[in-house]
């Protein structure tokens, strides 16, 4: 199970009670790390003595172990060298790493987000031209310094008892209390929840940014009454409405998907729509000073090639970054359905600004919080 | 007098299971009378104040105040003085405040109150102490503070629950006389609970020795001390050795020596024995006959306590006792250990008790 | 006996050295070096747990990029936060008056029960706080929520239409949180009780006060002490609460330490996040010191 950066983040510092699997994160890293430290040692013998090696750091958990199965075999195997890994929980840990002058991460898996304020504050190398100006991964999911290696969308998700035959169609439906009564989640950020109040004001979704902030909070106020639940994890947000608190929740899909595939959910009780999603991604960066830095460049060329990209999605309900990876044959038809970004998807919802969010996002958080405490 | 009322304690048993506190127990106080209730640790006297203070209810029998029955009155409305043996001075309030309370409850006036608070400490010597908290006092100034509290509402019987337990020796004694003359100046009915065998006999114009739950003699001090009617009661109160003796023709027999007699005591089927107490016995002059009782034996141990000496003596027959030899001048000189020694003792103090320990 | 020399009462020539003075003080300042060895490890932990981060977390609220700011603190003048302050205090006030109302009957309760009873009685007082405040706060969401427990019942007993909203609001925060907090405001109030002497009430009885006025005017002001420490501890902790207005509180009851979490987790700001734990820390400090004047600390602490 996948969450963005943000979530993780939250994670680590309070709800780690909150989300079971939190509680692995800490052995795996302090495993990962006696690892890294090892290899440290063995570095400093002699060349040739020793597989050259790369250190890269995700998630941990089912979305790494995906990523090892779909990628960084592959790696090992075409270059020859030990891909090691590593966890981290967020942005702290590239901050520190560059900070000391000698990161131990070549690669590592954050948010879209992260990615870009990473690059504002100057603490990214540059990525390979040859990466970047793949036509397969659109601009929105990629940048001088960063580029997304999975997709996901932020959607709508319901109880399909509570509205008979009508189906939500997008956000002026999640609005549309009259039509489709019933209560609401929706996130505890202002992250998703401004874009789709403005569109659900009927603001065009290719004319979002930047946002109008007044306008969004002034519509999200229509809404607030009937939500009852500001989610503020991933399992929150399928729980309430496995559970019946909500009929209908704003949502990842991944998080939607499964509670579908849950005993709960299962037979029809849950649906999803892609309508009017909001796509967001994670990415790969390299940390400033990155030490083996070519090496590292090569694997990630690799790891970014349409048809090594698809993989992922053999191995997690997660899509490709990569457009092309559509077309490679890799992902079997039947789950395309399901991916945000697949063919048959695509076009229905629209990229988040990761650029308007790294400006705004401190004052958006004070206002949406002060919203809700009104 | 008008500020006190008789006490009527009638067949009042009180039984915690098979144990039995108060046994089927009766007394009558006179009013303005001071009674102490003597007994060891457990022997009830405690319980028996409870119930007249009303903190514990009997299982039957009567108490009667006056000629009001109080058996089920609850403690707030018996309207009695109490002082308790940790004084239970409410450490939240100043020693004023603690005086006043009981005033307050009764509805009294602020100036009333303020007067009385004054007088009541002046009473008992803490003049200007008012304002002082309660765990800034001495353990002396608590206890006169606890005593003003009991009397300050002008009840007309006060309980003292061993109220002078926690002092040491001299103040003791001083807070027994001055308790006393309080007393006699107050002159409410007072039931006084002590383990003390002196401190009773200081105080009380009665004592009731209790013992496992009932009365084993009540009497003026004097009658106690001088006329136990129980080997008890003679080991209870003051030092005693004992030698069984048998009564026979108005005189008790040591063997084949007589004692002279006041009182020939009533017959006992477990026989008798003969108190001594150490200060009754004399030391003789060889050949002296002065119509005492004579004892004779052999000195075993001198033991020097500055106002008198203690000796032990082995008579004839081999019993031990113990004579008190007060230290004047005057006194005989004390023989050497293994000397032998005639003992007088006067008629009028040869107590004789049943043998028997039960009543 | 009689012994011709007077006795000799001092031994020294005056103006000397008092006899082997020099080695008992050695003696003495040897047992209280050691002493102190002894409790050298601890007092470096204290300072080095409890002391060095709070001073760190100081210094890096007021500490920017650019060196010495007020920026973080200027932050918190936005209206989101005033108002997470006014819900922090309402929620404590109110979780901490019902806890009073309901822990002190308890307390008084276990205070005048049997040695025996009484243990039983805190056993289940005590139970809540060693199952996981998480596994609690999930407890109350399945039996308050639209469908859960309560709702369910009352529905079945056609006592309610609609299901009562009692979760993902203030409602049920405050319900999750008073069953974390009463065991904190029982023991210390049991504590007390247990220590007041049953002679205070009987002299109260005895000097004419009726039951509801000794337990007014004599049990309840020397149960006191208990109660301000049972009320502090209770306060303090609802101060800095997270979990359960996170899980119970539907995303709307927003607290101070919540706060703390999001400047963290949004915006990674260490600075803007001190400057917030340091406010929470002057707080506390602020309520500990002004009942301490209230009250005096002796009494808190229960030196009595």
């Amino acid at each position: 199970m996948r969450l963005p950066r943000v979530d993780r983040t939250a994670r680590q510092i309070a709800s780690k009670i909150i989300e079971a699997e939190g509680s692995h994160m800490n052995v795996t890293k302090i495993g990962a790390m006696a690892l890294v430290g090892a290899g440290l040692v063995f570095a400093a013998q002699p060349a040739g003595a020793q597989q050259k090696s790369i250190t890269v750091s995700s998630w941990g958990g089912a979305f790494q172990k995906a990523q090892r199965e779909a990628w960084f075999n592959l790696v090992e195997k075409e270059l020859g060298i030990t891909v090691k890994e590593d966890t981290t929980s967020g942005i702290a840990d590239i901050r520190t790493q560059v900070a000391s002058g000698k990161p131990t991460w070549d690669l590592s898996t954050q948010g879209a987000y992260t990615c870009a304020l990473l690059q504002k504050e100057g603490k990214l190398e540059k990525i390979d031209d040859a990466i970047i100006n793949d036509p397969g991964v659109p601009a929105e999911l990629k940048s001088s310094h960063w580029i997304s290696q999975i997709v996901y969308s932020t959607a709508i998700g319901w109880r399909t008892k509570a509205f008979g035959d009508k189906k939500p169609t997008g956000w002026a439906a999640f609005w549309d209390t009259k039509n489709f009564p019933g209560q609401r989640s929706m996130r505890k950020h202002p992250l998703y929840n401004l874009e789709a109040a403005l569109i659900a004001d009927g603001v065009p979704m290719d004319k979002l940014y930047p946002l109008d902030a007044d306008r969004a909070f002034k519509k999200l106020a229509q809404v607030k009454p009937h939500v009852l639940v500001w989610w503020s994890s991933g399992a929150q947000s399928a729980q309430v409405l496995q559970d019946g608190e909500v009929d209908m929740t704003q949502a990842w899909n991944g998080r939607i998907q499964a509670a579908m595939a849950e005993k709960e959910g299962k037979g029809g009780k849950l649906d999803i729509t892609f309508d009017q999603q909001m796509l967001v991604s994670d990415c790969w960066l390299m940390p400033k000073g990155a030490p083996n830095k070519e090496l590292a460049m090569k694997a990630l060329a690799i790891m970014m090639r349409p048809e090594v990209n698809a993989r992922i999605s053999l191995f997690i309900n997660y899509a490709p970054s990569n457009l092309k990876g559509f077309d490679a044959a890799v992902i079997p038809p039947e789950k395309l359905p399901d991916l945000p970004n697949s063919p048959q998807n695509k076009g229905k919802g629209f990229v988040m600004s990761v650029d308007w969010w790294v400006e705004n996002s401190d004052e958006m958080v004070k206002r949406f919080d002060a919203f809700l405490q009104q | 007098m008008a500020m006190s009322l008789p006490i009527s304690i009638r067949s009042v048993t009180k039984r915690y299971g098979a144990f039995a506190a108060l046994d089927d127990i009766g007394l009558e106080i006179a009013s303005g009378e001071f009674i102490t209730l003597l007994g060891p640790s457990g022997s009830g006297k405690t319980t028996l104040l409870m119930v007249l203070a009303g903190f514990i209810r009997p299982d039957s029998g009567e108490v009667r105040f006056g000629d009001r029955d109080v058996s089920l009155t609850p403690p707030h409305k018996r309207d009695v003085g109490m002082v308790f043996q940790n004084y239970a001075l409410f450490p939240h309030m100043s020693v004023a405040g603690n005086l006043a309370y009981p005033l307050k409850l009764r509805g009294a006036g602020k100036s009333a109150i303020a007067e009385r608070v004054n007088r009541a400490l002046d009473m008992v010597q803490l003049q200007g102490l008012g304002e002082r908290q309660v765990d800034q006092l001495s353990g002396g100034q608590k206890q006169r503070v606890a005593l003003a509290r009991a009397i300050i509402f002008e009840p007309r019987i006060l309980l003292m629950d061993e109220p002078l337990s926690a002092l040491d020796k001299k103040l003791r004694e001083q807070m027994q006389i001055e308790v006393r003359h309080l007393h006699q100046r107050l002159g409410m009915t007072t039931v006084y609970v002590t383990h003390d065998q002196r401190e009773a006999l200081t105080m009380s114009d009665r004592i009731a020795v209790i013992d496992r739950g009932r009365f084993k003699q009540i009497g003026r001090p004097r009658d106690i001390y001088e006329r136990p009617d129980s080997r008890f009661i003679a080991e209870f109160i003051g030092e005693s050795s004992f030698l069984p003796v048998t009564v026979r023709d108005g005189a008790a027999w040591i063997g084949e020596r007589p004692l002279k007699l006041a009182r020939v005591p009533p017959g006992a089927a477990g026989g008798h024995l003969l108190v001594l107490r150490p200060e009754k016995l004399q030391i003789l002059a060889a050949g002296a006959a002065d119509g005492l009782n004579r004892l004779d034996g052999e000195v075993k141990e001198v033991v020097y306590q500055g106002e008198s000496s203690l000796l032990y003596v082995a008579l004839a027959g081999g019993q031990q006792v113990a004579i008190r030899q007060p230290a004047t001048s005057a006194a005989p000189a004390v023989p050497d250990i293994g000397q032998p020694i005639r003992l007088g003792l006067a008629p009028s103090d040869t107590i004789i008790v049943p043998a028997d320990a039960a009543p | 006996m009689t012994t011709d020399a007077a006795p000799a009462i001092a031994h020294r020539p005056a103006g000397d050295e008092a006899l082997n003075a020099g080695r008992y003080k050695t003696a003495r300042r040897l047992e209280e070096l050691a002493l102190g060895g002894l409790a050298l490890p601890a007092l470096l932990l204290i300072g080095l747990i409890a002391l060095a981060p709070n001073l760190w977390l100081c210094w890096l609220s007021f500490y920017g990029p650019n060196g010495f700011t007020l920026a973080y603190y200027e932050r918190l003048l936005h209206p989101n936060y005033m108002l997470t302050l006014k819900t922090t205090f309402e929620l404590s006030f109110l979780v901490t008056g019902i806890c009073m109302a309901l822990g002190y009957p308890l307390a008084y309760l276990i205070a005048q029960s049997s040695q025996r009873m009484a243990s039983l009685l805190l056993l289940l007082v005590m139970f809540p706080v060693w199952t996981s405040l998480l596994v609690r706060c999930y407890a109350w969401l399945v039996l308050l929520q639209r469908r859960g427990l309560i709702n369910t019942w009352l529905g079945d007993a056609g006592i309610i239409e609609t299901p009562l909203r009692l979760v993902h609001n203030f409602t049920g925060t405050t319900i999750g949180m008073v069953h974390i907090m009463l065991p904190f405001m029982v023991l210390p109030l049991y504590a007390a009780m247990r220590a007041i002497s049953p002679d205070y009430m009987r002299a109260a009885a005895n000097l004419g006060a009726s039951p509801i006025k000794a337990f007014w005017q004599v049990f309840v002001p020397l149960s006191l002490p208990g109660l301000v420490a049972g009320v502090i501890i209770v306060f303090v902790l609802c101060l800095g609460f997270y979990v359960t207005p996170a899980l119970l509180g539907g995303g709307r009851v927003m607290m101070w330490s919540m706060q703390i979490e999001r400047t963290v987790t949004y915006h990674s700001d260490w600075g803007a996040a001190s400057a917030l734990g340091v406010v929470l820390l002057v707080m506390t400090l602020l309520i500990l010191w002004l009942v301490g004047r209230l009250v005096g600390f002796e009494r808190i602490m229960g030196s009595r």
